[in-house]
């Protein structure tokens, strides 16, 4: 991108997240909620101000890495030309092979059954993205609907396994397989408050060490995406297959490349997830965790970078909101999100009219445009 | 076993059921048409479903009338067609996207709304008053079962008749086909391609509106979060499989409710949750089985 055009694209994105969070204050203001102080507890909640500012803060930043996750997982398989809408399903695949594996690898020294674990995570969640791939790729089958047909049939399926053939044998959990040994969990990160010393008040946040992983993974694919050959070809067959093809790259190959590399994102992502929060493989683990990042990845139009920086402003969001969701409901920044979406869309093809329409008034500057 | 099985699924039962499942999808499929043969698939079906779904049984409980409430589900239906043809054909965003982001948006919308207006999560339930059903057709009783029809099945049917005349032997049919393909063709004649796209997108918003109003007045008896389950979806993958064409729709949703009455009948034999993906793993099927039948014709038509 140009950086005129870069500025243009940052000052709409921006204008755009304030015309959207005018919105979200009117809807608050429509449902019978005061959107100042609404507001306000939703930056309370991100770890902004507060009493419980480091607890919230370790949130922020674990959905911030949550989103860069699923962010850049929908982006690798869009820059190749599959849009993956399954990874809600790559990621239940994901965490249900792993915890099994991991309730089967008792005893095991970590640094064999960890790796094992991911290796497994990953394993389910690219198998499942394969046949999306294959079938959209030979096939010309929309991905769309195909993979959220299969994210039904993953969920639905995990559910089953998790309250049948896989249920622990523990009382009082109605739907979960075994407890995996503490061994393999992810610590809990603490963040101290040095102001509060209560014990109450010292809760521990979401943020386990799996970030370290989720780090080297968006390390990973960032310099995938923006720094190899892989990458460079993948973002030429999915802007213009058919040139690629004349040139000699595999469009083809490089979607299911690319699915592939994306499912075994979210395979990872659900093994984090459940080892690090629930202890075991909980059916529930997900709150649509994978439609979050793939609003932020669509909205920064599926450029690394800007993904990766955008999480921590939706991260923030939504970690905020979930916390105040005793008086407004948290799909306020799903809506927020959305709507951003709607105006950067509508903003782009409104700039290109008034191009247009400029241009029919001065021919002379009619080649430049196009 | 295969015998008990047999009699298990094909019973009048589940013939009924069959028509009650199927009818949100035909709905929703004949407004996906609309859009698809003017060009632009429009994927976000649930959007508009649960919205309608959420108006009608807002509307119904607040007026004490289906009517009123199955009109305006209609309207708001209406209003996000106009939406997304403002997005896709005035402004050329992506149709996908724009899609997608619908069903996030709709979802999240009615979500907040419903936790605002009745402070509780799941489905609504109001403290006072009732939702006005849309009110069901007795057609007596086969063994003993009672045969009993929501109004919207005949009229679904009929829709689809209607819409057969209407894609097929009339000139509207044939400009809004050819407004997705041959635009130039149409603009030759002094038609406009937009207006006709227009007239598509809002065509599939009423439709979607009305199978919104039926699954919350009809099918259910209230709103529920989330409530299309993807149905939406799957009336899009009945129209790539019907290829556009009303009737072939029809057929196509009718196989998914026959699964989806299937799995509900075969709840007594295997577990529900692992029933509950049939009609899923039924839909992906149906693509692939249309999809292989396409390329086997591209190869024998190549040799």
């Amino acid at each position: 991108m140009k950086s005129k055009e870069r500025i243009q694209y940052l000052l709409s994105l921006g204008v755009s997240i304030l015309i959207a969070l005018a919105i979200g204050a009117l809807l608050m203001l429509v449902s019978g909620h005061d959107p100042v102080q609404g507001y306000r507890s939703l930056i309370e909640g991100a770890g902004f101000i507060g009493p419980r500012k480091a607890q919230a803060i370790g949130n922020t930043l674990y959905k911030s890495a949550q989103l860069i996750i699923t962010g850049l997982a929908t982006a690798v398989a869009s820059s190749a030309g599959v849009f993956n809408v399954g990874g809600e399903g790559q990621m239940y695949l994901g965490a249900l092979g792993s915890c099994y594996l991991a309730t089967l690898l008792v005893g095991v020294s970590p640094w064999i059954a960890m790796p094992l674990c991911f290796l497994a995570a990953v394993l389910c969640g690219s198998v499942y993205a394969f046949i999306p791939a294959v079938m959209k790729v030979k096939l010309n089958i929309n991905e769309v609907i195909s993979t959220i047909m299969l994210n039904s049939v993953a969920i639905f399926f995990c559910a089953y396994m998790a309250k049948g053939p896989l249920k622990t044998t523990e009382r009082g959990i109605t739907a979960g397989t075994q407890r995996i040994s503490s061994v393999f969990q992810f610590d809990r990160i603490i963040f101290s408050n040095s102001d509060v010393l209560s014990e109450r008040l010292r809760m521990k946040s979401n943020l386990t060490t799996s970030v370290i992983w989720i780090a080297l993974i968006t390390l990973l694919i960032w310099y995938l995406m923006s720094h190899t050959t892989l990458g460079y070809r993948m973002n030429l067959s999915g802007q213009n297959s058919r040139f690629a093809r004349f040139i000699g790259i595999r469009a083809d190959w490089l979607g299911i490349v690319g699915m592939l590399i994306s499912g075994a994102m979210c395979g990872a992502l659900g093994m984090f997830e459940n080892f690090a929060l629930h202890s075991r493989f909980n059916p529930e683990f997900s709150n649509e965790i994978y439609f979050d990042g793939m609003l932020v990845a669509m909205i920064m139009r599926y450029r690394p970078l800007g993904i990766i920086l955008m999480s921590f402003f939706f991260g923030a969001l939504k970690t905020g909101a979930v916390s105040m969701q005793q008086d407004i409901p948290s799909e306020l920044i799903l809506i927020v999100q959305s709507v951003v979406i709607f105006l950067m869309a509508a903003q782009e093809g409104i700039v290109a009219r008034l191009r247009v329409k400029h241009a029919r008034k001065h021919p002379s500057i009619a080649k430049e445009v196009g | 076993m295969a015998g008990d099985m047999f009699h298990l699924v094909f019973t009048p039962g589940t013939f009924l059921n069959m028509f009650n499942s199927a009818t949100v999808v035909i709905l929703a499929g004949l407004g996906c048409l609309l859009t698809d043969q003017a060009g632009m698939m429009n994927i976000g079906l649930d959007g508009i479903m649960v919205s309608g779904a959420f108006t009608a049984a807002i509307v119904s409980w607040l007026s004490g009338s289906w009517i009123v409430g199955l009109l305006c589900a209609v309207c708001v239906g209406m209003l996000f067609g106009l939406f997304y043809g403002l997005m896709v054909i005035r402004w050329k965003s992506d149709e996908f996207i724009i899609g997608v982001a619908f069903n996030i948006f709709a979802v999240a919308l009615t979500t907040f709304l419903l936790r605002s207006i009745d402070g509780q999560k799941g489905s609504f339930h109001p403290a006072t008053g009732f939702v006005d059903r849309i009110p069901a057709l007795h057609l007596g009783v086969i063994g003993d079962t009672p045969i009993n029809i929501s109004i919207m099945v005949p009229l679904a049917i009929v829709l689809v008749i209607l819409c057969q005349i209407l894609m097929y032997r009339t000139p509207f049919g044939f400009w809004l086909h050819a407004s997705g393909e041959h635009a130039d063709a149409l603009r030759s004649v002094g038609r406009s391609p937009d207006m006709m796209k227009y007239l598509g997108s809002l065509g599939c918003g009423l439709f979607c509106g009305l199978s919104g109003a039926y699954l919350s007045l009809g099918y259910l008896s209230t709103f529920q979060e989330n409530m299309t389950d993807a149905k939406g979806f799957v009336a899009v993958a009945c129209v790539i499989f019907g290829r556009s064409n009303p009737v072939l729709v029809f057929l196509a949703a009718l196989l998914f409710g026959f699964i989806d009455a299937a799995a509900t009948r075969l709840q007594d034999y295997l577990n529900p949750t692992l029933t509950a993906t049939f009609p899923y793993i039924g839909t992906v099927l149906m693509m692939l089985v249309i999809a292989l039948a396409r390329v086997i014709r591209k190869k024998k038509a190549a040799s």
